[in-house]
């Protein structure tokens, strides 16, 4: 099977000069497009998490995120939410590394209680989505191998398969990314078996600021069951947040005018 | 002689032809959509087994509909449990090799694809409960907590091994659930989306840990896998001990009668019934369930019944006439009608019923009832019309050779002395039966009503040993699950917060609408917007809030006063000594809130705030498996699930544990209305035990009745009629008092059996008095009448008594107890009724002649 993917790739190739782009190339332009859009950005969030029974749960919150430096690497993110009242106020705070385990704090405010979580692999729940941890902040490039599979006139399709097998809990996903915005409009991700398990979806794509940006995704698990939305509104881009922000300091006293 | 028996007579072989037709015809309707259901027209069903004791209550009974609506909220599913315990290795399974077989098992069934049509699941393996699938919480350093896979992969050592035994322990969830009480053991819990895969789920464990080397014992148990279990063996059950008991009457016969080609008759007449019955319930639809597996089982004795009766009759009438036509005619000219109401009075008692609360056992009894009717057809068909086909030649030397010498036999020797003794000593044998009944009434009192589906099997097997190891080690692998709905709203009128809102936001809704929370919400938003201030955006923003808090007033499980309630009734449990342990949204809390605050035993606590609670359990949704809260609670925290675990799934016990809840809750009044309600297989049980207790002894009653006004009607004298109900009467107070006394359970099987009795006891007595009042009206008194009655009648009855009741022994070596039951009580039915009939009937005859035989002097 692969030695036929392998050839039908290579007699692509040959006729179809779009393919000179490698697959290493799309992962890092999908990966600027999807998490490093301009310097910093703002948007507020609306998460429906709806399960088996069609039961949903709603979680508010706004995110800001800053990059430090150019090259597509380190980044911190503050979020903040808003609802329901229970967790009003509660604050998820990450220093994304260029490489090693990303920092992750909690602000309980009815506990006045920061902690830091740590973790054996960024696929835990985003506070019991059906996303990851690792959806919301970027998988790294380097942790799979990719495979250009086919290109479509809309889209390329990559094949990635982790290098530590152990780590993830799916044996390869495959991803469709859009051409001309790089952006990825379904991941498939895929058990040993070779079963389709889990899928995104980006569902909404608005262009703001002149950046291509998602602003509606679903993932969708049928292992667990049900599915989780994201509604992106008010996004912003480029307006100067202050790293100062993004410390413990300000997990107590959130940021008003940048929240707002 | 019947029309019927006539025909039968004069046209044998076209009877014959018939029989066979219609058997083979109803084979064929079986067979074929079973065996090749692609070829089969859609109008016939294939045999479909069932083996859910879900199935004892309809589908449409509050109880099943309640348990299935909470198993989808609350995402459960039925669980096979696979214990892994190590004898030889002193840290038992918590070694490096025995966990990496552990390792490769969970990750094989985490592979398994049971079923192959993709659009149905097997295993869950999202909520598989394995060290390798579960997240250990625990503290990582300073200021921090961590969520990782308690075992992530294979262990390089034995220390990391051990270490994994620690962790689990300190987790309350997996302490005596997932290792076991000394740290020795594993269980894990695997659900299934559907009962019927546990069998092959089992079974593909077996296979795989075959191949593992590292000493492990693997114990595969819970409900769902004794089910499944149970169904496979019920069909060995059936093609091996009802075969068995059939050769063994047939032995006994041959014994009897001494003439192969004769006793035929009466095996034929069984096995058509049998086939005929079990091919009419297959192709109207109805299922094979462990009840309707028992019908062959209850027609056969009482095919034979009537059979041997004809033959018992015509092997002694034969030499007297030497003609085979005409000793069939006396025969069944004296026959006709107590066969007619031996089969009216055991179709009454099993038709009886229809009538019981439990699908299954209605089934059961109209399909016995229809058995026993085709049979009472076939027996006054099919035999005369054997005997007429027999060569006259293979009847020589049959029947009485020298009526003296069979009149020496021991068998009739005894009988003379018995029907003697019954006459001299009349009195002395009521006053006897009277002192066993009373002494049998009270055993009834003592009676036990429990059952338990893994008990089902014998004690050796491994279904039974795996239930001993497991709950010797772990909390319980009978699960029971008790909810708690709140009843109270709890959020005041929208108008009413306005007052206690920022003066900013007050004036925001001064002239908005008040009347609902969505709408002052909306109207402080869209104030926020147009704000200048952050100060007055912020204020806003505080009053959204407030709004937003008030109607989150309803979701009471995230209240601590409700969750110490519940803390407390969890403690109450365990104290009740029924439950092994309790899993509740509490310890989840609990467990998080002291992991955030360093892991110190003193912060196993409930936290102050129901904000506390939600930003607890919020962190706990940050790890591998958030959907495991679920299980716990409703997603509206308006209804909570509580997991008991128990040691025992006696019936007997988990009604105790029902009836202790109901007196704390009613003692103790929670903080909000709370209603509590039960589901799961355990509890499913004791509704259907209970409704088929009531339900039988309504059934009983009624076909008591129903016997009694056939019985007039046949003696066309009630003092006979009632005569007639004796036996039974003392059999059944017999039976179950002994029952009371031996501490057998009264289970489903022991139920079932008073029908049993009904049908058969009363049999014997039909023959005994119909056959003693034709006697009586030849020879005057009832003394010159009683020497004759023990000497043919008696014979028939007695051969009867030792044909089914030994022939039913078999049974006895099934692995499957509720067929063990049956067999044993079955003989112990008849040779008691058999005994009842043969002494108290001729003793009452004795006593009360003057009344009974009102033309006659008594002498």
């Amino acid at each position: 099977m692969k030695l036929r993917v392998l050839s039908f790739v290579a007699a692509l190739a040959l006729t179809s000069p779009a393919l000179s782009i490698d697959a290493k190339d799309v992962v890092l332009k999908a990966n600027h497009a999807s998490y490093y859009q301009g310097k910093d950005g703002k948007a507020k969030v609306t998460m429906t998490i709806t399960d088996t029974q069609g039961r949903t749960r709603v979680r508010d919150f706004t995110i800001l995120r800053r990059d430090q430096g150019d090259s597509d690497g380190a980044q911190k993110f503050y979020v903040y939410f808003r609802g329901p009242a229970d967790v009003a106020k509660t604050v998820f705070m990450v220093w994304k590394k260029e490489a090693g385990d990303d920092d992750r704090w909690m602000y309980l405010p009815a506990l006045d209680l920061v902690k830091r979580i740590a973790a054996s692999d960024e696929r835990t729940s985003f506070v019991g989505s059906h996303f990851f941890y690792e959806d919301v902040s970027g998988r790294g490039p380097d942790e799979d191998t990719h495979e250009l599979t086919e290109e479509t006139d809309n889209y390329y399709v990559l094949k990635s398969t982790p290098k530590d097998t152990g780590a993830a809990e799916f044996a390869y996903y495959v991803s469709y990314i859009h051409k001309a915005t790089f952006l990825p409009v379904q991941i498939q991700y895929f058990d040993a078996q070779g079963e389709n398990y889990r899928t995104y979806e980006a569902l909404n794509v608005d262009t703001i600021k002149g950046y291509p940006t998602v602003t509606a995704a679903r993932m969708s698990d049928k292992r667990i069951g049900g599915s989780t939305e994201m509604s992106y509104s008010d996004v912003q881009y480029d307006k100067g947040i202050n790293d100062a922000i993004f410390s413990e300091r300000y997990l107590r006293n959130p940021p008003r005018r940048e929240l707002r | 002689m019947l029309v019927i028996s006539e025909h039968a007579a004069r046209r044998p072989k076209l009877w014959f032809w018939f029989a066979s037709l219609l058997s083979l015809l109803l084979i064929a309707a079986v067979a074929v959509p079973s065996l090749a259901p692609e070829t089969a027209p859609s109008f016939l069903r294939p045999l479909s087994i069932d083996t859910d004791p879900e199935n004892m209550l309809s589908p449409d009974e509050p109880v099943r509909v309640f348990h299935n609506e909470k198993k989808a909220a609350f995402g459960l599913y039925d669980m096979v449990v696979v214990g892994v315990v190590n004898e030889t290795n002193p840290n038992g399974v918590f070694n490096q090799q025995s966990l990496s077989d552990v390792y490769n098992l969970t990750r094989y069934i985490k592979s398994l694809d049971l079923t192959p049509d993709s659009s149905k699941r097997g295993v869950i393996t999202a909520d598989i409960i394995a060290p390798s699938t579960v997240d250990n919480i625990e503290q990582a350093g300073l200021g921090a907590v961590s969520f990782n896979w308690l075992m992530p992969d294979a262990p390089k050592s034995d220390a990391d091994a051990k270490a994994i035994a620690t962790k689990a322990a300190r987790i309350p969830l997996f302490d005596n659930t997932l290792v076991s009480g000394d740290r020795k053991a594993l269980a894990l819990y695997i659900p299934i989306a559907s009962k019927d895969l546990s069998y092959s789920l089992a079974k593909s464990i077996q296979t795989e840990v075959a191949k593992y080397t590292s000493g492990n014992r693997y114990y595969i148990t819970g409900l769902p896998v004794a089910q499944d279990q149970f169904g496979v063996e019920m069909f060995v059950q059936m093609a091996i001990s009802a075969p068995m008991a059939m050769l063994l009457i047939f032995a006994l016969m041959w014994w009897f009668f001494r003439n192969l080609k004769l006793i035929v008759a009466p095996m034929i007449v069984a096995m058509i019934a049998v086939i005929l019955t079990m091919g009419l319930l297959v192709i109207t639809g109805h299922t094979v369930h462990i009840m309707s597996s028992m019908i062959p089982i209850f027609i056969m004795p009482i095919a034979v019944l009537d059979a041997v009766h004809i033959l018992s009759d015509f092997f002694d009438k034969y030499r007297e006439t030497g003609d085979r036509a005409k000793t069939v005619r006396v025969v069944m000219d004296e026959l006709s009608a107590p066969m007619l109401y031996t089969t009216l009075t055991t179709c009454a008692g099993f038709a009886s019923l229809a009538f019981t609360p439990i699908p299954p056992v209605q089934v059961f009894g109209v399909f016995v009832a229809i058995g026993v009717f085709l049979a009472w057809l076939l027996t006054i068909t099919l035999v005369p019309a054997y005997i007429m086909l027999m060569k006259e030649s293979s009847l020589e030397g049959f029947g009485f050779v020298e009526n003296a010498g069979e009149e020496q036999s021991p068998l009739a020797r005894f009988l003379k002395k018995m029907g003697g003794f019954t006459f001299a000593r009349a009195k002395l044998v009521i006053f006897i039966t009277i002192l066993v009944s009373v002494g049998a009434v009270y055993g009834i009192n003592r009676i036990e009503i429990n059952d338990n589906p893994v008990k089902w099997f014998s004690k050796d097997h491994p279904i039974r040993q795996a239930d001993k190891a497991l709950n010797e080690r772990f909390a319980g692998t009978y699960m029971a699950y008790l909810t708690l709905a709140s009843q109270d709203k709890m959020v005041g009128a929208p108008s009413d917060i306005v007052s206690s809102l920022s003066p900013d936001a007050q004036a925001v809704l001064k002239g908005a609408d008040t009347s609902s929370f969505k709408a002052m919400r909306q109207a402080l938003i869209a104030a926020q917007d147009t704000a200048e201030s952050d100060a007055l955006w912020d204020a806003l923003d505080e009053a959204v809030l407030k709004i937003d808090t008030a109607t989150q007033t309803s979701e009471t499980f995230k209240r601590p006063d409700v969750l110490a309630y519940m803390e407390k009734l969890q403690k109450f449990l365990l104290e009740t000594g029924l439950v092994g342990k309790s899993n509740a949204l509490p310890d989840v809390v609990k467990t998080v809130y002291r992991e955030l605050y360093q892991g110190a035993d003193e912060n196993y606590r409930i936290p102050e705030t129901s904000a506390a609670v939600a930003q607890t359990l919020l962190t706990y949704e940050s790890s591998h498996r958030p959907q495991d809260l679920w299980h716990f609670v409703t997603p509206d925290f308006r209804e909570t699930n509580m997991w008991l675990q128990l040691k025992s799934g006696d019936n007997r016990d988990m009604k105790a544990l029902v009836e202790a809840v109901d007196t704390f809750v009613a003692q103790n009044p929670a903080p909000v209305a709370l209603s509590h309600n039960w589901f799961g297989l355990t509890y499913i049980n004791v509704i259907w035990q209970e409704k088929m207790v009531t339900g039988m002894l309504e059934a009983f009653a009624g076909s008591f009745v129903i016997v009694l006004l056939l019985m007039t009607a046949l003696f066309r004298s009630f003092w006979w009629g009632l005569l007639a109900m004796l036996p039974l009467t003392v059999t059944i107070a017999v039976i179950y008092g002994l029952i009371g006394f031996v501490g057998k359970d009264y289970d489903m099987p022991v139920a079932v059996l008073s029908a049993l009795s009904l049908g058969l006891a009363v049999d014997y007595a039909i023959h005994f008095l119909a056959r003693s009042r034709q006697l009586a009206i030849r020879y005057g008194s009832w003394h010159n009448t009683v020497g004759h009655v023990f000497g043919e009648p008696a014979r028939a009855i007695a051969r009867n008594v030792i044909v089914i009741g030994v022939g039913f022994l078999p049974l006895l070596a099934a692995p499957l107890v509720p067929y063990q039951t049956v067999g044993v009580f079955i003989s112990a039915i008849l040779v008691l009724a058999g005994a009842v009939t043969l002494l108290l009937l001729p003793s009452l005859i004795t006593v009360f002649s003057t009344h009974l035989f009102p033309k006659s002097n008594g002498e």
